[in-house]
């Protein structure tokens, strides 16, 4: 399966229920109090929860790493199935959120590639199952075929 | 930032056209002269060097000319930033989650 090697699956089952999980996501007040990985801030989280509507997050590391500056993020919701899935594109951002390369912030990535995650959530036993998939194209314009995503990925895989 | 714009732009249009990814998706698996690539095609072997060219100035494929021939090939760079950028990503995420989980617990 070629195709899926060029995509990040990471699959977590939380003690909580999926109702809290979803508003976790979905949720700027929430978002702000967890975003981003240990001793990093969320100082702006933007929200527009709805098909078509954007997101802008910032998020801030630690004082005296190379992360101690805001860090923006920002997509588009394509698809949202309420306490179910929600599927956004995923890319960096400046300040105004218009789309950078992950270079920008230091990070491997020259060429702007767009990126489309979908975070899927299921109960189990009282616990929440999430599901993320992150999947590069190297296109970002929305008439493109699906099938040229999976071209691309075996394109990139077989590198 | 202008800058930027622009290759994103170029890369895009580069893409938008499927004779243009079916090339890309060719040279991909090894380099082919010219007249390789034109071969499928029924268009004139111009239209084929306009494509090249636009391919060649999104900087997704290289050309280079060894005797007569020219051959093409995928440009890695293009492509390779895609992997080196999905294993920060994970990394990211994986903590990111972390965090999320940590918050999960405490609004018990």
């Amino acid at each position: 399966m070629a195709e899926q090697e060029e995509a990040v699956i990471i699959t977590r089952v939380f003690e909580a229920p999926l109702e809290k999980v979803w508003q976790a996501w979905t949720e700027p007040e929430q978002l702000k109090r967890w975003w981003g990985p240990k001793d990093f801030t969320a100082p702006t989280i933007k929200i527009d929860f709805r098909e078509g509507g954007k997101y802008l997050y910032a998020m801030h590391g630690p004082a005296g790493t190379p992360f101690d500056k805001d860090m923006w993020s920002t997509g588009t919701y394509k698809e949202i199935v309420p306490m179910k899935k929600i599927v956004t594109t995923d890319n960096f951002a400046d300040a105004d959120g218009n789309v950078v390369p992950a270079s920008y912030y230091g990070m491997p990535g020259d060429v702007p590639t767009e990126y489309q995650v979908t975070i899927t959530f299921e109960e189990v036993d009282g616990k929440t199952k999430m599901t993320l998939k992150h999947v590069g194209m190297l296109e970002g314009a929305d008439d493109m075929t699906n099938g040229w995503n999976q071209s691309f990925d075996k394109l990139a895989a077989s590198l | 930032m202008v800058e930027y714009t622009l290759q994103l732009d170029s890369i895009f249009g580069s893409l938008a056209d499927p004779t243009r990814r079916d090339i890309l998706r060719r040279v991909s698996k090894r380099q082919l002269t010219v007249t390789e690539v034109a071969h499928p095609y029924e268009i004139s072997l111009a239209a084929i060097s306009k494509h090249l060219r636009v391919l060649e100035n999104a900087k997704l494929i290289n050309k280079r000319k060894q005797g007569k021939e020219h051959y093409v090939s995928l440009a890695p760079s293009a492509l390779k930033d895609a992997n080196d950028y999905l294993k920060y990503y994970q990394k990211f995420m994986e903590a990111n989650l972390d965090s999320l989980e940590e918050y999960l617990k405490k609004g018990d």
